[in-house]
């Protein structure tokens, strides 16, 4: 499959300069396999291959795109694409800047983070995961939910500056399992990431969720009073708002465009914790990573904070192009976002619960419905959710309703971080909306931040 | 190919499948143009076409969808297969509420089709809005066109065949400014139904946009001038570009059926709302009807027919308060009234929709609607409000995984005192809880308040959809809500 994928893109190419046309094609092929349960049955067992093609015509300053789902048998239709977009582009408008086509100065193939094994799993052996995840804790109450979805994603592309392809495959797996109480309507979670088949273990999301269960089936729930507490987060709330920091802190478009809480007057400031280092780290096969970006640089790791102190904006080539900055090698559908981990040795869940602690400490394992409030001072919401617990200092737990944080993410991971576990985890982020886009950041276990306010507690589930 | 569709239905009936149906995609087209800052920085014209099948077997459902039809019989024996794994872990065997078989054909109103339109006129257009919004105190400005033609033939094994013609069109401006802290403030104007019997290229009139693009620069200034909004319990008087929001995610998601079984607990979350509250729950005050209407003249949430074949239909889910009605599918009415033991539902509401040929249907939002109430005018309900805070326009939204409570953050915020506009604030934020705020509604608009504003981008399920949909609503006033947190 792989050489007819770049003996079509060579073709095209070959059609393109032909035609006089100057043109970059975009490859994007999906084999996607999604089981989704809900009260514990099978609600919907997927099957789903797409083949999308993008054609992006370039006429001096003016470009157009004209985008297809297709199969590799269409060439005749795609060589009309290219046609359409070169005529489309004729009559848009000229932009102030003039875009960089990339030069690709030799084929590049990625197939290291592809599991042929992973994506051939069958039926049977997802089912028997799943079982095993929820091995003896469903009951007419407590219902399964969750996904097991996994797949293979091929990006290849090519341009008429060069004859050079850049190709990458890559296979991943998201796994959810979800216990639910179908009359009291609390939910747990565990879930797993994993880039090679070999990673999948049921148990250890089966050891979570029973040690999670234990309280929620015993333990009354209750309201806990608004205000100050010690938060420790789960890797899911993390990943989460660091995904967000992506895009609203250290994106050099999106902070010319108004919309980041970092200018460029931090770089080179200590804007968080300097117990807090995040980098872009492309080496990490667990996130899924572009060892190039589609513009053909070659992406090494890339430090965006260094014990607190903000280190650069990241840059595509079209906002580098726009702006007047020099591209940093994230013209990439997803980064590989990497934070270092702590000191703080703790494994899971049930080890936290049994450590000695010098406060209360509400644990708040994931952000629902998470959204920006105010992007230029970083402040975000979001409610617990999945199996909050309040750890409380004389070592009892309880179980609280899910409780809401308003707050900007400098007071999160400021000066108020208490400590970071040792221990770091995948965890997986990966979208479907508009394709395939499996991704993963590598974040703590655990984190916790002192002082954190409650805005908003719930009366009930 | 309609014919081999038929053949490979009636293979796989034959081989055991209770049920199978096919959605047939031969084109869906869109086209997308954004202009920002000057810069026409996309434009993009996108086609797929292709083929969606369900199977369900043995109360199971099993999908499969390719934009490659050179082998439908593999698609339909894939489809087939997988209903056949998932038959292997059931808890209630899934069946479906009694259809016509319906012969039919749709098409949504439209004038002038805007895949007929040069590219050049709409580019221009975007040059014009954008020359419009390109005034001091302006830091960014954004104007986008998004339109979408699509081709739906639905074929199931109970003799339906329908064939939907739907032409859809989106359009933002949005400006943005920095106040004298370095803080952004955004204001935008989004493309609503404005009365229209249609919604083609004329929907994009450019007198409407010239004196929306004014006037969002304008409240931009104001807003980046103005003072922080208050921490404070006031009424709130919602403008239909933040009611729509509220109705969507607190009446709409909380009364999707499906999210009140628990199918969507992995991902998007439940609801509140159990079987045991439909007939009983005092979901609001009595000044509260709302109904998801799919009749609804042009509107994204109207579409003929669902992807069961079910034809659209208006439908009480709140009446003067009560909670009567869901947004249902075929499939989960059936479950909900075993589950209950008591027919709450009479069939379908004509609610299952699925965002692509390569999704599978799932309960979505058609048009949710508010009536309009007896309140009078917009300037009435402010004249009749002591201490309150008018808002509009979203800005952030964030509600509990059961849609019990919620926080929203608007671009901009006049505070009323004594009847009176007063000045603008910054950053206004509201939050509450779903049941207390519906009861606190005290004032509902009359007609002259009704707008339908359009949803573009409503995410739900896994695989993850997008799905387009329309809430009429009137301003509506709430008492006692916490403000500026």
């Amino acid at each position: 499959m792989k050489e007819r994928i770049l003996q079509t893109l060579t073709d095209l190419r070959k059609y393109a300069l032909k035609r006089g046309h100057t043109v970059s094609i975009f490859f994007h092929e999906e084999d996607s396999h999604l089981i989704r349960f809900a009260n514990s049955a099978i609600s919907l067992n997927t099957n789903e291959h797409l083949i999308a093609l993008e054609i992006t015509a370039q006429v001096g300053r003016k470009r157009a795109t004209y985008m297809m789902v297709t199969d590799l048998s269409q060439i005749v239709e795609m060589k009309k694409a290219i046609d359409t977009a070169a005529e489309m582009a004729k009559f848009a408008q000229a932009l102030n800047y003039e875009p960089t086509i990339p030069e690709f100065k030799e084929t590049f193939i990625d197939e290291d983070g592809y599991d042929p094994a992973l994506l051939e799993m069958t039926n049977s052996e997802k089912l028997k995961y799943f079982n095993t995840v929820s091995a003896r804790m469903e009951d007419k109450d407590i219902r399964l939910s969750g996904i097991f979805s996994n797949g293979k994603n091929t990006i290849a592309q090519i341009n008429t500056r060069s004859e050079h392809v850049q190709y990458f495959t890559t296979s991943d797996c998201q796994v959810t399992a979800v216990l639910s109480h179908s009359g009291l309507k609390w939910e747990l979670t565990a879930e797993q990431s994993a880039q090679k088949k070999s990673e999948l273990d049921p148990l250890v999301l089966h050891k979570d969720l029973a040690f999670l269960l234990k309280h929620y089936r015993h333990d009354t729930p209750r309201q806990i009073p608004l205000g100050k507490y010690d938060i420790v987060f789960a890797a899911a709330a993390t990943a989460e708002i660091v995904r967000y920091m992506n895009w609203i802190g250290f994106d050099g478009g999106m902070m010319k465009r108004g919309f980041c809480f970092l200018s460029e007057e931090y770089v080179g400031k200590k804007v968080l914790s300097d117990k807090f280092t995040l980098v872009d780290d492309p080496t990490r096969l667990e996130t899924f990573p572009f060892k190039r970006d589609l513009a053909g640089i070659e992406r090494k790791p890339f430090p965006i904070f260094k014990n607190g102190i903000f280190q650069g904006f990241t840059w595509t080539q079209d906002d580098a192009d726009e702006f007047g900055a020099k591209p940093t090698g994230h013209s990439v559908t997803h980064k590989s976002l990497v934070i270092e981990g702590g000191s703080h040795k703790v494994k899971n869940i049930e080890d936290l619960v049994s450590q000695p602690r010098d406060n209360d400490l509400l644990y708040f394992p994931y952000l629902h419905y998470f959204n920006l409030v105010n992007p230029s001072k970083g402040v975000i919401t979001g409610s617990s959710r999945f199996g909050a617990l309040l750890l409380k200092k004389d070592g009892s737990v309880e179980v609280p309703y899910n409780v809401r944080i308003t707050q900007s993410m400098q007071d999160i991971y400021g000066d108020k971080i208490a400590w970071l576990s040792k221990n770091i985890i995948p965890y997986n982020v990966s979208e479907s909306y508009f394709g395939r886009n499996p991704i993963a950041l590598i974040v703590p276990a655990f984190i916790r931040v002192n002082d954190l306010e409650i805005s908003h507690s719930n009366s009930s589930y | 190919m309609l014919n081999e569709i038929k053949q490979q239905i009636e293979r796989i009936k034959a081989k055991g499948a209770a049920y199978v149906d096919t959605r047939w995609y031969p084109y869906e087209e869109t086209n997308y143009l954004i202009m920002w800052n000057g810069n026409l920085k996309d434009t993009t014209f996108a086609r797929e076409s292709g083929i969606g099948i369900r199977v369900l077997y043995k109360g199971a459902w099993g999908f499969s969808a390719s934009s490659d039809l050179s082998n439908l019989a593999a698609l339909y024996d894939m489809a087939f297969d997988n209903a056949k794994a998932a038959a292997e872990r059931v808890t209630f065997p899934i069946r479906l509420a009694e259809k016509d078989a319906i012969q039919a054909e749709f098409i949504s109103p439209c004038k002038i089709d805007p895949f007929d339109v040069p590219l050049t006129d709409k580019v221009n257009f975007l040059k014009s809005m954008d020359a419009k919004m390109d005034k001091e105190g302006v830091t960014q400005r954004m104007c986008d066109l998004t339109f979408v033609r699509k081709n739906i033939i639905f074929l199931d094994s109970e003799g339906s065949q329908i064939d939907k013609k739907i032409t859809e069109v989106f359009s933002l401006m949005q400006v943005k400014g920095v106040d004298d802290q370095g803080a952004s403030h955004e204001r935008k104007f989004k493309l609503g139904q404005r009365g229209m019997p249609t919604r083609g290229w004329e929907s994009i009139d450019e007198q409407v946009y010239s004196k929306n693009a004014e006037r969002i620069v304008d409240e931009m200034k104001q807003v980046v001038a103005a003072p922080i909004c208050p921490v404070d319990d006031r009424s709130v008087i919602l403008k239909p570009s933040i009611m729509h929001l509220q109705t969507h995610e607190t009446i709409g998601h909380a009364l999707e059926l499906d999210r009140i079984l628990g199918y969507e607990l992995a991902f998007a979350g439940g609801s509140f709302v159990t079987l045991q509250d439909f007939g009983k729950l005092k979901y609001g005050s009595d000044k509260l009807t709302a109904r998801a209407d799919a009749t609804l003249v042009n509107s994204p949430g109207s579409f003929g027919f669902d992807d069961d074949g079910v034809p659209a239909q208006n439908n009480l889910l709140i009446d003067h308060g009560l909670l009567v009605g869901a947004i249902t599918g075929r499939q989960m009415v059936e479950e909900a009234n075993a589950m209950a033991k008591k027919q709450i539902f009479q069939g379908s509401g004509g609610c299952n929709r699925a965002s692509s040929f390569y999704r599978v249907p799932i309960e979505r939002m058609t048009n949710i609607n508010i009536d309009p109430g007896t309140d009078g005018s917009f300037d009435d309900i402010v004249k009749n409000t002591e201490k309150g805070i008018i808002l509009d326009g979203d800005k952030s939204w964030s509600i509990g995984s059961n849609r019990e409570q919620f926080h929203f953050a608007t671009e901009i915020g006049w505070l009323v005192e004594d009847g009176k506009i007063k000045n603008v604030v910054k950053n206004p934020t509201y939050k509450g809880e779903t049941v207390k705020f519906w009861n606190s509604l005290v004032a509902v608009g009359d007609k002259s308040t009704w707008e339908v504003r359009y949803v573009n981008n409503c995410g739900k399920g896994q695989p993850s959809q997008i799905m387009q949909l329309g809430h009429g609503i009137p301003v509506c006033r709430f008492d006692n809500v916490r403000i500026g947190e």
